[in-house]
């Protein structure tokens, strides 16, 4: 047999490994900022571009899309190469990737700060930038893939298998969750609408922690494990199995980010029960990781690198362990929108996905420059930094997140809320968001220590470009032979691996979100919701474009702590014409889905509203919310009106024939009516300002059903 | 690396792995990582079963055979609770007819709280107004002109049903006539405080207060 030479390409790893630790150090930095605003309103600065609404999402995107995506890419150019024997398909579809990667994080960074965004969590990018992600998803699954056939190795390892079900995967939620009509060059409207775009959104969303944060993860602690530990993995046969189970399982999970919203009651049961099933798949992969380290524990105790993987895979461990309780209805009662849940994400951001990058990246940097790490030292500083950054960041918003809930939730003995005013609860939990930006700063800290680090390892080393490798070339087997297992046999046949993990993750999937189209019932019309008038949607615009979602929840419980606190519980009917919904997942301040209705329990007059947003410190002195004055001061972008209305009109939004061009003089008809009722308040405003938009929308929010008898109580 | 010595594969006896005397998979080696031919845990296997048990149960009692209640009968069956936790609440319904401020400390105190909560939001934290009015003057908008005078049974008349169109709530369901008799009684404690940043006089001036 013919002995081939080759090289490893070891400079699109380290130009991944790079990014991943810029995006880092940018991503928790940004992440310290917004936990600091919590505490500190000024922080927002009075400008468009640093509130909270808008500097969130460019958290989110920054440590998930940014930090873990380049993550995921440094470990996959640098496991799959020496797994497969073989130099990575094509040098050039290699750099189209880094460089596009890369174009797309400073796009969003941009994009995201400018106000441009879809209102989807996780998904905000708009729809340029989603047609660069999907292009350059696919230039990475096609030099992947390319790799693969190219191989040297008969058989294609679990990690493998981890990577290609991530590429098909992510390729599949992306495309259907970014489904959208332009209507500018910049912006655009989801094609689906209400507790519909709730259920894709939050397929999607889920789907994103388990496809982009935790299956390339797993595939790369497959790898990175049993290297640094130089042991074998556990068990081969529970490889097999917790892969296939958490591939299948994990799709149907979504709607567990919707318990007790509008979505069905069906929809919402698959969603409890595939998160439970999912508990033993996913501590599959924990026990492969951890029993990897049989034998060698004492020298966990040494090796810095070591420990980080350990408390990697246990706070995977722990994490799917508390995806699955939250996802029972009872605890979700509790959990849902407060910051339990922000606890529990970065139980899974700053332990799982954090600390197994750090480890890969002390583990792989030095070796790539022929050198040892510059100090082990600093290394077992960082490890102790950030499980300290971690422990003070999860236990104060686990602990805030039950207050919230407790005190949300409490009647008095005469059957009224015991702490009607929802401030009062933001004021409790604020000892609670010092810890935990505390944690953050540790964290980071902890962060900044791995850049020195590694800055000082690589002066001491010298690269290793081009790294040799020998090995035999493949030869050809055909079909299955005899005594050979199913799966051992489809580990040579890739693309009828890539096929069967398709189909595993298209059934939930599709069982979940075709029958919300095909069946009426699970959406029940109500003949007084009507569209936005054309004011009202020019606002929700921007009540979009701001962000208020990250903090503003409209979805009411059927809980009687919601209807007393909030008014009537939402009804799936009332989201028809919500391209994109925006039930949102967090309240760090009040529900709003009911704000605009005058019997209501939180009505406001427009004039209060133009005083709280343009400084909400007036009206409450201990308000979080940060100010908005150049709402008042932005004229309502009137051109943009026949547009939206048209593509309104195409997503099946009841709007007359030809009132694309009748719009703006109802528009403007309504915000003159609101302008001369603030000037009545002594409020002096120009009727073209967005502020006025705005409030047309907020007094909107919810009054449809209240004029219907069925929904007065 | 002795142990992913590529000779020792698929030749004979399993090899054993020395530190755990685990059996390895012949020609199982990807770049050194070999693989053990170790079963799954029963424990696991377990775990697996009793979940998936869990949840074929779970649907049937949901969906199927409707063991368990819906959300919107569960909340059905939660405010029916609440209405009978209303009813069987002390009678604290206080006579509004004979209504008179309250002065002992114990509700003056109950006010004062209920006031921080609530209704600082738009009156400001020391009754000066927000978008509220002024607490503090002698300038009311709901009082007895006939009369000359401003009582407490006017005000819990405000404080019960609103004033909508101004956006003052009607707060008959969030608080009890006796916490809405203690929350008037400490406001009109505030008459003539003169707290810092007054709004502006609204409404008609009253001579005759509380």
């Amino acid at each position: 047999m013919e002995l081939q030479k080759f090289y490893y390409d070891n400079k699109i790893v380290r130009m991944f490994a790079y990014a991943t630790m810029l995006w880092g150090v940018v991503g928790m930095l940004v992440g310290l900022l917004i936990a600091c605003q919590i505490i500190f309103p000024m922080l927002n600065f009075g400008l468009e571009f640093t509130t909270f609404g808008r500097v969130r999402p460019l958290h989110t995107n920054a440590v998930i899309f940014a930090f873990v995506g380049n993550g995921i890419f440094t470990g996959v150019y640098y496991s799959l190469q020496r797994l497969l024997k073989a130099r990575m398909f094509s040098d050039v579809l290699s750099r189209i990737h880094f460089w596009g990667w890369q174009l797309i994080i400073v796009l969003a960074a941009v994009t995201l700060l400018a106000g441009f965004t879809t209102g989807k969590e996780y998904a905000e990018l708009e729809w340029p930038i989603d047609i660069l992600i999907a292009g350059i998803w696919v230039v990475f699954g096609w030099n992947m893939m390319g790799t693969i056939l190219k191989r040297r190795v008969k058989h294609i390892y679990v990690a493998i298998w981890f990577y290609i079900a991530t590429f098909v995967t992510v390729a599949v939620l992306h495309i259907v969750n970014s489904l959208e009509i332009p209507w500018s060059i910049m912006k655009s409207y989801p094609i689906f609408a209400g507790v519909q775009d709730a259920l894709v959104q939050w397929w999607y969303g889920h789907n994103a922690v388990a496809f982009f944060l935790t299956t390339p993860y797993l595939g790369l602690m497959y790898y990175f494990i049993p290297k640094a530990a130089n042991r074998p993995v556990y068990s081969y046969k529970l490889s097999i199995i917790h892969f296939w189970a958490l591939i299948f399982l994990y799709i149907w999970a979504g709607p567990h980010h919707l318990l007790y919203t509008s979505l069905p009651d069906w929809a919402q049961a698959l969603g409890t029960v595939f998160s439970v099933m999912l508990i033993a798949p996913s501590w599959g992969g924990m026990i492969n990781g951890l029993l990897t380290l049989r034998g060698v524990w004492d020298k966990v105790r040494e090796e810095p690198v070591l420990k980080f993987f350990v408390v990697a895979v246990t706070a995977y461990g722990m994490s799917t362990f508390e995806g699955p309780m939250l996802s029972l209805k009872n605890i979700n009662a509790i959990s849902h929108y407060t910051n339990w849940t922000v606890g529990h994400a970065h139980i899974g951001a700053l332990g799982w996905n954090g600390f197994l990058t750090f480890g890969m990246l002390y583990w792989l940097l030095p070796r790539m420059f022929k050198t040892k790490l510059f100090s082990n030292k600093l290394a077992n500083v960082h490890f102790w930094l950030g499980t300290l950054g971690i422990l003070f960041y999860s236990i104060p918003l686990y602990w805030a997140g039950w207050t919230e809930a407790s005190m949300w939730k409490q009647f008095t003995a005469e059957g009224v809320l015991k702490y009607p005013n929802f401030l009062e609860i933001v004021t409790q939990i604020m000892p609670m968001h010092y810890m935990r930006a505390f944690g953050g700063l540790l964290y980071f800290s902890g962060m900044l220590l791995l850049v020195y680090n590694i800055m000082k390892t690589v002066k001491t080393g010298s690269f290793v470009a081009e790294e040799p490798a020998e090995a035999q070339a493949l030869q050809k087997e055909g079909g299955r032979l005899v005594g050979e297992g199913w799966h051992r046999f489809l580990e040579r046949k890739p693309i009828r691996f890539m096929i069967l993990a398709i189909v595993a993750i298209l059934i939930g999937g599709l069982v979940e979100i075709v029958p919300t189209y095909l069946i009426k019932s699970n959406i029940p019309t109500i003949s007084s919701v009507k569209p936005y008038t054309p004011l009202e949607l020019q606002g929700r615009d921007i009540y979009i474009k701001e962000g208020c979602y990250n903090c503003h929840s409209q979805m009411i419980r059927p809980f009687r702590s919601e209807t007393e606190r909030y008014g009537e519980y939402s009804k799936p009917g009332e989201f028809v014409y919500d391209h994109p919904f925006q039930f949102a997942s967090k309240r760090t301040g009040p529900d709003l889905a009911r704000e605009g209705v005058k019997t209501g329990k939180l009505y406001k007059p427009d004039a209060w509203h133009y005083n709280h947003l343009m400084n909400p410190q007036s009206m409450n002195v201990q308000s979080i919310m940060p100010k908005y004055p150049w709402l008042a001061s932005k004229e309502i972008d009137i051109a943009s009106t026949p547009k939206k209305i048209r593509v309104m009109q195409y997503l099946g939004v009841p709007y007359p024939e030809g009132y694309d061009q009748k719009a703006n003089d109802d528009l403007k008809a309504q915000a003159e009516g609101i302008a001369a009722g603030l000037k009545a308040s002594g409020i002096d405003i120009a009727a073209n300002k967005q502020i006025i938009a705005l409030i047309a929308y907020l007094q909107r929010l919810g009054t449809d059903i209240s004029a219907s008898p069925t929904a007065q109580k | 690396m002795s142990n992913t010595d590529e000779k020792n594969m698929n030749h004979g006896e399993p090899e054993i792995d020395e530190l755990t005397k685990d059996r390895f998979l012949g020609g199982h080696e990807y770049d050194g990582i070999r693989e053990l031919d170790n079963k799954l845990p029963s424990w696991w296997v377990w775990l697996f079963i009793v979940t998936v048990v869990f949840s074929a149960v779970y649907l049937v009692g949901y969906l199927v055979a409707g063991w368990w209640p819906s959300q919107s009968k569960e909340y059905d069956q939660e405010m029916a609770q609440l209405v009978e936790m209303r009813k069987s609440a002390p009678d604290v319904s206080v006579d509004t007819a004979t209504m008179i401020p309250l002065t002992d400390v114990a509700s003056l105190e109950a006010g004062h709280e209920t006031f921080k909560k609530i209704c600082s939001t738009c009156h400001g934290q020391n009754g000066e107004g927000l978008v509220g009015p002024n607490m503090t003057d002698m300038y009311w908008i709901h009082g007895d002109s006939l009369n000359n005078r401003v009582t407490i049974k006017d005000l819990f008349k405000v404080v019960t049903n609103g004033v909508i169109e101004k956006g003052m709530l009607p707060y008959k369901d969030q608080l009890s006539p006796l916490a809405r008799q203690q929350v008037l009684s400490y406001i009109i404690t505030l008459q003539g405080t003169n707290p810092p940043k007054q709004k502006a006089p609204q409404g008609r001036k009253y001579d005759k207060f509380g």
